[in-house]
């Protein structure tokens, strides 16, 4: 168990990360637009890349190319373009293209119903059960926090069609379902929602399911299966890189006790522990939209993601000055302890104990 | 061709279905720049053909702006997009050539002063040299020439001079017949922008009388007072044109009043470059809400957001503690404090957090 730390020691806490992100955003100019540009540049070839020798699929190794690019290009946008600039990572650049209030990503969610669910509710309250939405989606229960019932024994089910339909999930995540099946509240209140929810969505398959295979119309069946295709990889990608995020087995929870009132220090306590990074190259950081730096991205959400890498052995240094636990491993080792989770979970506490099965922090 | 995408409404339709923005052409911008700056889609983009030394501080920048830019008027402003170490700056400069220059070979000049610790201008003479690619807006303003044959005076001071040369020059190909006289004040004989032009105009075209006055040359400066207006003839008749620093044109109208000039016989462009506030200026100050047209006294700490919904207003917002940029929004003008870093923000346009910029002197606000 990691340490518990008083006022004093957080607030204290809270000064050391504030002098990281000071000397960052001194930092920030050339280097992090050049660095944003060229990834951009990137993006966009792989995009027409892919969206060009997509027709030309009827050749096997063409067909893996021109998946691989478009699945690649979608990853790019998603993970290191528009989940970044959507935090304000760029918006010091004063460039209309990469303001995080207008950004609008390549994927079904809207970048507004994200800013509101993402941005807001899981960075602030991250980790709170019963605040953070985003912990287990209200779809998987993931620590003993809330009751176990029948239909969580088949989590592993739900787990995998969240994965493969994850930007329809992320997409509906602000509908609110599972209120809406306990009637606390009704479809209608979600009208404006849904109708942004339509037509964002309307319009994302509308582009990869219905416009481009038409205008290849000859081989409109090999464009639809490689646009499907590009599509299932950005999902079980990015769905995956977001479960190593916070459900690894040392990702610690917090209750809405803990937060009343909360201080700066706090706050940045809870972004530690309840973060997990995970390690890799350089592509798969690029890739995560390093959010293989989870923890680095919890505390500094606003900062260049591409600086995490950078300062990354200056909050480990912290976490271990106050005795927290800075969470990291491989991507494997990390992504095995997710499904653990999911799995120990599912089975009903008494069960699970028995088993001799994990048992959830609560810091 | 790509920008018929942003003229046709089913294009743009489509554009923004298969790439999520309102400008698609802009999509490609990241590559076509890269094969050639001047293909820009996101804004109009002009090479610097030449730059040319008109005084120790001032220099004249010959731009061609792309086939897109659909030109101006004598006397208009444009606004540059320069990226300055990764940053994004707009800055309004008028156009010193004439819109004869234009039509014929496609090139304008901005005559630019280095701005006494001015971030852009300073900017633009250490690093801006020929063939590199800045953007620039389509041209505005109303200093226009005038309707018909009257006499005309112009009054100018420092930089002021740049619509006028626009102006002068223009009037001068016309030809113009009425007398136009020109006062132009600028501190010593080396600060004179555009003497080649002025000399030239002056030797070949008879209706025009130049005065230059120096304003800081020992003893015997020049500031403006009436004795300057004695050579000018019938001068409650004239079209008056202004252009130059506040402090010239306020006494200006002073020294005009007596002659009983109506409205409509003055025509005044200034824009002043926003300047920082000193850094002992109190926390707090007269806030315009633009967009909403509200405007609002607020001391001490209290951040916009709280100045904003005490107004009435409700600007989205989210943390209200910095962290999720959902009260993110554009400052026009005005320096705000950054609760989280202490720091002071430039004084001209940017992004700010509302929740956490505290506001140090008048501020303007887009919402």
């Amino acid at each position: 168990m990691t340490a518990k730390l008083n006022q004093q020691q957080l607030d204290s806490l809270a000064a050391d990360l504030d002098a990281i992100r000071d000397s960052v955003r001194a930092d920030l100019g050339e280097r992090d637009a050049k660095y944003i540009r060229r990834i951009i540049r990137l993006h966009r070839g792989l995009e027409i890349g892919g969206r060009v020798m997509m027709p030309f699929g009827f050749i096997p190794p063409v067909f893996a190319a021109a998946v691989a690019s478009l699945g690649l290009a979608k990853i790019i946008e998603n993970m290191e373009i528009g989940h970044n600039v959507m935090h304000g990572q760029y918006d010091w650049m004063n460039d209309p293209s990469l303001q995080s209030q207008t950004y609008e990503w390549d994927t079904v969610c809207t970048s507004e119903s994200w800013r509101q669910t993402h941005n807001f509710e899981h960075h602030t309250y991250t980790n709170v059960i019963g605040k953070d939405r985003d912990y287990g989606y209200a779809l998987l229960r993931l620590s003993d926090d809330s009751k176990w019932h029948p239909g969580h024994s088949l989590q592993f089910i739900n787990y995998i069609l969240l994965t493969v339909f994850f930007q329809w999930g992320v997409g509906l995540h602000e509908l609110e379902s599972e209120r809406i099946r306990r009637r606390e509240i009704g479809l209608t209140d979600k009208r404006d929602f849904l109708k942004g929810f339509f037509r964002k969505g309307g319009r994302q398959a509308f582009k990869d399911y219905v416009f481009f295979p038409l205008i290849t119309f000859p081989v409109a069946p090999i464009v639809l299966a490689g646009n499907i295709s590009a599509n299932l990889i950005r999902n079980l990608w990015t769905s995956t890189v977001i479960f190593c995020g916070h459900f690894t087995e040392d990702a610690e929870t917090f209750s809405e006790a803990s937060i009343e009132n909360e201080s700066r220090g706090h706050w940045y306590y809870r972004q530690l522990l309840g973060s997990s990074n995970f390690t890799g190259s350089k592509w798969v950081h690029i890739l995560s939209g390093h959010l293989s730096h989870q923890i680095e991205h919890h505390v500094f959400p606003d900062l260049p993601a591409h600086r995490y890498p950078e300062i990354a052995p200056q909050v480990e240094a912290i976490c271990h000055k106050y005795g927290l636990n800075y969470n990291t491993g491989s991507f494997g080792s990390q992504y095995r302890t997710v499904l653990k989770r999911i799995a120990h979970f599912s089975l009903p506490d008494r069960l699970r104990l028995k088993l001799g099965g994990m048992t959830a922090k609560q810091a | 061709m790509l920008s018929t995408i942003e003229k046709s409404s089913p294009l743009r339709w489509l554009g923004k279905q298969l790439f999520n923005r309102n400008d698609p052409a802009g999509f490609f911008d990241p590559l076509l720049t890269m094969i050639n700056p001047m293909w820009a889609q996101g804004f109009v983009a002009a090479r610097i053909e030449s730059v040319i030394d008109e005084t120790p501080d001032t220099r004249t920048f010959l731009l061609q702006p792309s086939s897109r830019w659909h030109g101006f008027r004598a006397g208009q402003h444009i606004n540059i997009i320069v990226d300055s170490d990764g940053v994004r700056h707009h800055r309004t400069f008028t156009v010193s050539s004439t819109p004869a220059q234009w039509r014929t070979d496609g090139t304008i000049t901005l005559t630019i002063k280095r701005a006494p610790g001015g971030r852009i201008t300073n900017w633009m003479h250490d690093h801006l040299q020929a063939g590199a690619t800045i953007g620039i807006s389509e041209a505005f303003g109303d200093f226009d020439l005038p309707a018909g044959p009257s006499p005309l005076l112009y009054i100018a001071g420092g930089s002021g001079i740049t619509p006028v040369l626009s102006h002068l020059a223009t009037l001068a190909d016309s030809p113009y017949a009425a007398p136009v006289s020109l006062l132009y004040y600028v501190r010593t004989e080396a600060d004179v922008i555009g003497a080649e032009i002025l000399n030239s105009l002056a030797a070949n075209w008879p209706a025009l009388t130049v005065s230059i006055f120096h304003t800081e040359v020992g003893d015997d400066s020049q500031h403006i007072n009436p004795s300057h207006f004695k050579n000018i003839p019938e001068l409650s008749e004239r079209q008056v044109y202004l252009c130059g620093p506040k402090g010239l044109m306020d006494r200006v109208d002073e020294l005009l009043a007596p002659f009983g000039l109506r409205d409509d016989q003055i025509n005044k462009t200034f824009f002043s470059a926003p300047t920082s506030v000193p850094l002992d200026t109190p926390l707090g100050g007269a806030i315009t809400f633009t967009r909403s047209s509200v405007n609002v006294e607020s001391d001490g700490d209290a951040p916009l957001l709280e100045i904003a919904e005490a107004a009435d207003l409700t600007p989205a917002y989210g943390c209200r503690m910095g962290i999720c940029h959902q009260c993110s929004c554009k400052k026009t003008e005005g320096t705000v404090i950054n609760r989280l870093t202490g720091k002071a923000s430039g004084p001209g346009e940017e992004t700010i957090q509302l929740c956490i910029s505290v506001p140090q002197g008048p501020v303007s606000i887009d919402i």
